[in-house]
């Protein structure tokens, strides 16, 4: 099963791209995929209900977040109340050892996305800051990366033992399955997706390009 | 000051309004601008003359910020706008285009932190209805 884990809808601030147009692309270029996460910047999004678009494209759309840390943003999947109680998702100064460390206590994964990037990502702090306990999987695939920032999260990955995810982070319609994770077992909802990230039977890929 | 202190203190009011008289010329005039060819938009003589969706977006007020707010505009850019539209605007329509600070924010970015300031001017006819709501984002960057 092959899903994108990283993406943006309209309710980023950044965002272009409504869920439906995402579904619609990703039928009309016959991309290889079976559904895809919104992870939305600095937020959850407990309102929408993407249950009607599921059905009528045959595709998983499941929702979590993009939170910022000190050591650039982490994805965070399973978010649930406890979890959002637990620290402020719009702030952009989190710790994060707390994100790790409470998205672990309330059920959630918390994985680094585009740690080779700038600023936002996770090598570069690694480096400067000191390691940090509680790192289980990173994501090594990001669609918007830059020429050797992949590589530079895939050692970094490589070096610790980490799982490795992919995500597209697309912003805009075209960019969605740039990158994804292929998962040895079925995924249906997004506690489905919290035991199979903590399975660890996955892996980053780069599917298949576009058929048309 | 950050974001939470200036959202509590600079947002919820609205700092300047502005009046505006809309004549059919200046709406085909930028319809043309846009590249619009339908004469719904273009031609003052079509019986279903109007505005093109985004003529808002072109109106300005008179401050682009509440007074003694503490930005460094050396340090800013344009983040875009956005437009959320309600009913279009006629020849004829007295505008009324009221802003605010509808949030302010911030985020990291490949090139460092950033604030988030939103703009937003509402724009309502002369029968009071909501035509428009206009969404311009203000970004400061921090020093290097």
């Amino acid at each position: 099963m092959i899903l994108d884990l990283h993406s943006h809808s309209v309710a980023s601030d950044d965002g272009r791209a409504k869920v439906e147009n995402y579904c619609q692309w990703i039928a009309r270029k016959g991309l290889p995929l079976d559904g895809l996460v919104l992870t939305e910047h600095r937020q959850f999004d407990d309102e929408s209900d993407y249950r009607p678009l599921e059905d009528r494209f045959g595709l998983l759309i499941l929702k979590a977040s993009e939170v910022e840390t000190e050591y650039g943003h982490v994805l965070v999947f399973g978010v649930n109340d406890d979890l959002r109680a637990a620290f402020d998702f719009a702030r952009v100064d989190n710790r994060l050892a707390t994100v790790l460390s409470e998205s672990r206590r309330c059920g959630a994964v918390a994985v680094p996305c585009h740690p080779g990037r700038p600023k936002v990502g996770l090598c570069a702090h690694w480096e400067t800051r000191g390691p940090v306990e509680g790192i289980e999987i990173l994501e090594v695939l990001n669609g918007g990366s830059r020429e050797g920032e992949n590589e530079e999260a895939l050692a970094l990955a490589e070096r610790y033992g980490w799982g490795r995810i992919g995500g597209s982070d697309s912003h805009i319609v075209s960019h969605v399955g740039r990158c994804a994770t292929r998962f040895e077992e079925e995924v249906r909802d997004t506690e489905g997706l919290v035991r199979a990230l903590r399975g660890g039977r996955f892996d980053a890929i780069t599917p298949a390009p576009e058929s048309g | 000051m950050n974001a939470e202190e200036l959202r509590s203190r600079f947002t919820g009011f609205v700092f300047d309004d502005i009046d505006l008289d809309v004549e059919a010329d200046s709406l085909a005039g930028f319809a043309l601008a846009c590249g619009e060819t339908l004469p719904k938009f273009t031609d003052p003589s079509d019986p279903e003359f109007q505005s093109v969706p985004n003529y808002t977006t072109r109106i300005h007020g008179t401050r682009s910020l509440p007074p003694d707010f503490p930005v460094e505009m050396d340090r800013c850019f344009d983040a875009g706008k956005s437009i959320e539209i309600h009913a279009p605007v006629r020849p004829g329509d007295k505008i009324v285009g009221r802003s605010e600070i509808a949030d302010i924010y911030e985020k990291t970015g490949r090139t460092g932190n950033m604030l988030f300031i939103v703009h937003r001017m509402s724009f309502y006819n002369q029968r009071g209805e909501h035509l428009s709501t206009v969404d311009w984002r203000l970004v400061q960057r921090e020093m290097e």
